[in-house]
Parts: C-alpha cells; structure tokens; sequence
C-alpha cells in the first residue's frame, strides 16, 4: 500500500537560511583556497582544483547516491512516500554535485594530463553514472501513476550501487590515469598540513552544500506531491 | 619552475559556482508556483 505523505508546517516553510549559511561557507573556503593555500610546486595553482573536484565527487557519489540508495529501499519495504520523494531529491542534487566533479575533472586533467579526457575505468564509469541517474530523474517525469513511479525509480536507484562501488574500485582493478586517494588511505596522507586543512574544510562545506540543497528540494518535492 | 596555470584553477572554480548557483536558482524557480 502505498502511503501519501500529509501536510507538514515546518517542512513546507517558505525560506531556509540553510542555503545562505551555506553559501557563505562555499566563499569562506575558496577564499582560503585561492590566496591563504600554499601553491603545490609540480602542478602550480591548477592543483588547487582539487579542493573542489574530488568532495564534488565524493559527496554527490557516496552522500547524495548513497541516500537515493537507501532511501528507496525503505519505499520498497515500507511503501511511505516520503522516502520516495527523499530519494528523488537526493537524486537530484547527487546530480548536481557530480556534474561539478565532471566539469572540474577534465579541466585539472588538462593541466597534468595533457588531455581533457580518456577512456579509462573511473571517468567512463563515471560518467555512466551520470547518464543512470539523469534516466532515473527522467523516468520519474514519464510515469503519472505515484505508485508505480515511485516503485520502478526505486529499483533502477538500487541498481546504482554495484556500479558505484566499481567506480570506487577501479582505481585499484584497472591501469587508470585517475590518480589514487592522496588522503582516504591506509597510510597518512601525502598532503601538506596547510593544504590538508583547507581540504578537510572543503570536504565539510560541501556537506554543508549538500544539506542545504536537499533540504530546499525536498521542501519541493512535498510542495509537488500535495497537488 | 611552477608552471603558470591559474587560467585552469579559475575557470574550473568559475565552472563550479555556475552549477551550483543555476541549480540553486532552478529550485527557486521552481518552488515560485507553489509559494503563490
């Protein structure tokens, strides 16, 4: 059965000083970033598209897909719209976000590479996922019936995963020129403490980005589904 | 010699700030029919 969401007050409030929080904190970090990050000595200021690029990456992949992941398979188990719509929004925004890491990454790649784009494992799986999830946005627009969107989004979200978890392991099973985690690894990693802080801090605002978005599209959706 | 490559840097983080900011204002556009 599946259960329509009711009107909620506090979620269908008008404005959300999360994203001008939020907004704030992306300026703060790039300003840090650009003028107060020293300049890495091979690579010169171009390396510093790495405070953007990989949590752009990160956050949309893992955060946004992860939740759109979960939260459709708590539609499948409990058939609450809410989760449904969760995971349409999350969906959406986890777009967003990869399409900065699609945009970014070529553009460092550039600079080190000497080629805006190859085919290797991680950026064409990469942007398989990409085409995947804009099908599961564009999916959800083709079917009328709530139910049946809802149930069929949710199968095609769930078959996200495995494919995120192979972009995630590609950089180990295959010979990429996508470089290997420089700071999510066993060992400590090869930054140095100013460039260090300024990408934890990146990591933590996108987050910040991220929850802002969610938080407004959501507000959306519920708006939509009470037509 | 530290190569001179900020053009990349700023279009990358230029790049960046369309996306996020045209995602934004597509939310808001979008929530405008609903607020009435």
């Amino acid at each position: 059965m599946h259960s329509r969401i009711s009107s909620d007050s506090r979620a269908l409030a008008p404005f959300d000083w999360s994203i001008v929080v939020a907004a704030i904190a992306v300026i703060g970090v790039a300003i840090r970033a650009i003028w107060f990050t020293p300049i890495e000595a091979r690579q010169g200021a171009a390396q510093k598209i790495y405070y953007v690029h990989p949590p752009s990456a990160f956050v949309g992949m893992y955060v946004g897909f992860g939740l759109m992941a979960i939260a459709s398979g708590v539609y499948l188990w409990l058939h609450d719209e809410r989760a449904d719509l969760l995971a349409e929004s999350s969906g959406e925004v986890g777009l967003a976000f990869l399409t900065v890491a699609l945009v970014t990454g070529p553009i460092w790649g550039k600079t080190v590479w000497g080629a805006w784009w190859t085919w290797d494992a991680r950026l064409t799986s990469t942007l398989f996922l990409w085409f995947l999830i804009a099908g599961y946005l564009v999916l959800r627009g083709a079917i009328d019936d709530r139910a049946l969107r809802a149930r069929y989004s949710a199968v095609l979200a769930l078959l996200s995963v495995p494919l995120i978890f192979f972009i995630h392991f590609s950089v180990y099973f295959f010979r990429t020129l996508h470089p290997m985690p420089i700071v999510l690894k066993p060992s400590s990693p090869s930054l140095s403490p100013e460039m260090l802080t300024t990408f934890a801090l990146s990591f933590v605002v996108m987050l910040v980005l991220y929850i802002a978005l969610l938080r407004a599209r959501y507000r959306l959706a519920l708006w939509s589904a009470r037509e | 010699m530290i190569p001179d490559n900020a053009i990349y840097l700023e279009a990358a983080y230029a790049a960046a700030a369309i996306i996020y900011g045209a995602y934004a204002v597509s939310i808001w556009w979008r929530a405008r029919r609903y607020r009435r």
